[in-house]
């Protein structure tokens, strides 16, 4: 008995100190608020049965019609990523080494930093705005002018990964058809208007428009993409499609649960 | 006297508390992730299992110790859905084997040496035979990645039968990709693929 109350007594209070009430977070995560068609075909009913937790385990079909569209567009993808990204990060990831990487990717991330304050706005999420515009000060002070991160590693405030396409989700826009963009990659209808949004609301969008020309603007966001592929993409791409069966089918899985994560959040 | 022993006993209890569980304060599940996370942190942090030739032990000791915590016929099981039904007991058996391969093979073939990983308990959540662990892994590069493993007690024994990444639930991508295949092929062509790519992998 005494050993166990010490645990439940320590419990409570790391749960007062973190603040959250678990519980009801918990539960929201079973909830999900996309809208999603459920196979009646097939019925999971003994698994959902057996295990309360195991709710979301319903198979969604994702509405597909373009799938013929979309497989030769995913296959033109994986072989422009195997054939040219791929080698132009590795190359540019063994000139540069990873911590100056890392810096000019946090550059990026606090030069954008309109399209996730506004999203966070459009949302009503005010204090999640008020926490981006507070990233913002202190890095581009503190952090040279975002080359660095004290935002989060000195006052742990995270950045909230807010963008168009989930704010566009909160105003009840469902999902629509699946596309595979190319370059691009998985992609669907809401999302689409929602990266319109997000580009419309990115500074380096403004700065082209207003004191540089295409080439150059163009030339800023493939440095952009590459030093973020050169640091992430081998593992988001490659640990989704690598160990599939069905690699169309795996990334499409992923995309839109992983969507449907960030919407819900 | 008798407080005197009594004294000793809570020390000891507590003492004992602090001693096997990583974190105070996580139940029996939780703890079972940190500290599995832990001994395979371990595998990758020793010196003598680093670089590209020690792979294949290194891949060998990985998965000597994590292997016993996942439970692979609950995994197949869900991940093939109604299909699971239809098959024959050896058939189970043949499908689990090959699951388990690819799993195997992809997952833990994917793990380089350490760089500094390190993994943090959110929040625990038990119903009865289920539960339902969430943590975050701490990446190097500063990035963090949501990761929930989903367990189930079977006769006293917390096995995983889920890991959630991000979101994607590993289980319900694989019965995604199954019932795809499915819809267009025969289970014999599914078993084909799978062999395939356990064959591909290992060479």
């Amino acid at each position: 008995m005494r050993k166990f109350i010490l645990p439940v007594i320590c419990f409570f209070v790391m749960v007062s100190v973190t603040g959250g009430p678990a519980w009801a977070e918990g539960n929201v995560l079973l909830a999900d608020a996309e809208p999603v068609i459920i196979d009646d075909v097939q019925n999971y009913e003994e698994f959902e049965e057996e295990n309360p937790l195991a709710i979301e385990a319903d198979v969604v079909l994702v509405k597909d019609p373009l799938e013929a569209y979309n497989r030769v567009m995913f296959a033109f993808n994986d072989k422009f990523y195997y054939y040219f990204f791929k080698p132009v990060y590795t190359g540019y990831s063994n000139v540069i080494p990873e911590p100056a990487r890392k810096s000019v990717n946090k550059f990026y991330t606090n030069l954008t930093m309109p399209i996730r304050f506004f999203n966070c706005l459009f949302q009503g999420k005010f204090q999640s705005a008020g926490t981006e515009m507070l990233r913002f000060s202190i890095n581009s002070t503190l952090g040279i002018a975002g080359l660095f991160d004290p935002a989060k590693s000195r006052f742990h405030l995270d950045a909230q990964e807010e963008d168009f396409g989930q704010t566009l989700s909160k105003c009840k826009m469902g999902p629509g058809t699946y596309i595979v963009w190319p370059f691009i990659g998985p992609s669907n209808v809401r999302d689409t208007v929602g990266l319109v949004g997000d580009i419309a609301l990115n500074p380096i969008t403004w700065i082209t428009y207003l004191y540089l020309n295409p080439l150059e603007g163009f030339g800023i966001r493939a440095f952009d993409t590459v030093n973020t592929g050169s640091l992430e993409a081998e593992d988001a791409y490659e640990g989704v499609t690598k160990a599939a069966l069905d690699p169309y089918v795996a990334l499409q899985d992923a995309y839109v649960k992983n969507r449907s994560k960030k919407i819900n959040e | 006297m008798n407080v005197r022993k009594m004294v000793f006993g809570i020390s000891a209890g507590m003492l004992f508390m602090i001693g096997t569980s990583a974190c105070l304060w996580a139940g029996e599940p939780g703890n079972l992730i940190l500290e599995t996370v832990d001994k395979g942190l371990v595998i990758l942090k020793d010196e003598s299992l680093q670089g590209e030739e020690k792979l294949e032990v290194r891949k060998q000791r990985l998965w000597e110790e994590l292997s016993p915590i996942f439970n692979f016929e609950e995994m197949s099981k869900r991940a093939l859905g109604r299909y699971w039904r239809e098959r024959s007991p050896e058939e189970k058996e043949e499908f689990v084997r090959l699951f388990t391969d690819i799993l195997k093979e992809s997952y833990i073939g994917k793990t380089d040496s350490y760089s500094g990983e390190t993994i943090a308990l959110i929040k625990e959540r038990q119903e009865d035979r289920y539960a339902k662990v969430q943590t975050k892994f701490i990446l190097s590069g500063g990035k963090e990645a949501s990761v929930d493993f989903r367990l189930l007690n079977n006769s006293g024994k917390w096995t995983i039968y889920d890991v959630v990444i991000e979101g994607v639930s590993l289980v319900n991508n694989y019965r995604s990709q199954f019932n795809s295949i499915l819809l267009k092929s025969s289970y014999a062509d599914l078993l084909e693929m799978m062999k395939e790519k356990t064959e591909k992998k290992k060479t």
